[in-house]
């Protein structure tokens, strides 16, 4: 693991402050996963119009001719991508790399990793959020939902830990 | 200023989200100092062996539970107009169990893999794509789950009305879960994994 990195508190403290701003100026939470699945759309409506802006649950993101890509959470997540950018500059951390336990090759590990990401794509729409919008906004505006969502999250990271560990121990 | 800044009128649609892009990135130069663009790092959680994740998480709800509920003490923010989150308990708890497996096999959560991918990180790439392929799925296959995805729907349900004390214990209750729960988990990673590692 890469040493002089920030002390955990401390980059929490600064997350939490992003949320602070993001409520202050927006009055509303920050957010990664709704970008993404903007994005997602905004390719899918490239290759079918028609079939996307009929989707019951796509259409919304098509309401009055508006483009999915005009979002105020993705102009977050190009922030997110120039903010992690500048700091791997900094740190001399941009490489091209697999990043992966000692026991397992580069192609089952992007096995996983495709797998893994197809999971959490569905399971952020299906609770509407992901870590930063649902957990840690929600979390901080006390929501029942969203605390709810965390601990199920570490209950499904734990519960599979055992059966992937050759991916990462 | 009062906040909502800008739904107060105080400041425009272009400078909002101007607003949205620093703070982007300010959030994903915190996630990468953090440590949170390395995949074997997030899911190190999950063994134990790091719990970085969580007491990143923890410190940055209760910052920001504190933050907001002292800000509208104070009166310099309008709670009134800001968006909560509603609580659609069963949904996101299945949710939240399938994105924490997804989570420990793909070694990512959005945000991470977002910031993961700019610098380089093949696997962040490849778990990127498999994020817009899963939300595809979702979506277009939408009424095959819609009536699961909006049942047990409590609208805006937060803790302090769960227990029913004021917000102000309620933001306690938090910050002393968040501490002792940040304690507890590091006291455990020493002890399954010894202090250097």
């Amino acid at each position: 693991m890469k040493k002089n990195l920030w002390d955990p508190i401390f980059g929490g403290i600064m997350i939490g402050i992003a949320i602070i701003l993001t409520f202050y100026i927006s009055g509303r939470g920050l957010g990664a996963s709704g970008s993404m699945t903007s994005f997602a759309v905004w390719i899918q409506h490239l290759f079918a119009p028609s079939y996307t802006e009929s989707s019951s649950y796509f259409s919304k993101y098509f309401a009055n001719g508006v483009n999915p890509l005009n979002d105020y959470l993705v102009f977050m997540a190009i922030g997110i991508m120039i903010g992690s950018f500048l700091a791997g500059m900094i740190s001399k951390d941009l490489k091209f790399e697999i990043l992966k336990g000692p026991n397992i090759s580069n192609k089952g590990r992007l096995w996983y990793a495709l797998f893994g990401g197809i999971l959490v794509g569905y399971a952020a729409r299906l609770a509407r959020g992901c870590t930063s919008g649902q957990a840690l906004v929600g979390g901080a505006e006390l929501s029942v939902g969203s605390w709810a969502f965390m601990f199920a999250i570490f209950a499904g990271g734990f519960a599979v830990a055992y059966f992937v560990r050759r991916q990462w121990i | 200023m009062i906040g909502p800044l800008v739904k107060n009128g105080l400041i425009s649609g272009g400078i909002n989200t101007l607003a949205a892009v620093l703070i982007g990135i300010l959030f994903g130069y915190a996630l990468q100092r953090s440590g949170f663009t390395n995949s074997r790092k997030i899911s190190a959680a999950f063994y134990m062996k790091d719990v970085d994740v969580p007491v990143v998480m923890f410190t940055a709800i209760v910052t920001a539970s504190i933050g907001l509920w002292g800000m509208s003490l104070l009166g310099l923010i309008d709670l009134g107009k800001f968006y909560f989150l509603p609580s659609y308990l069963i949904p996101m708890i299945a949710g939240g169990f399938i994105f924490g497996i997804g989570m420990a096999v793909g070694g990512f959560c959005p945000g991470t893999s977002l910031a993961s991918m700019v610098t380089g990180k093949i696997d962040a790439m490849v778990f990127v794509g498999g994020f817009l392929l899963g939300s595809l799925l979702f979506g277009d296959l939408y009424p095959i789950w819609d009536k699961f995805y909006n049942s047990d729907a409590n609208g805006v349900f937060r803790i302090d009305q769960l227990l029913n004390v004021n917000v102000g214990l309620a933001v306690l209750i938090i910050t002393l879960l968040g501490v002792f729960g940040s304690l507890g988990m590091r006291k455990l990673q020493y002890k399954f994994w010894g202090k250097h590692d």
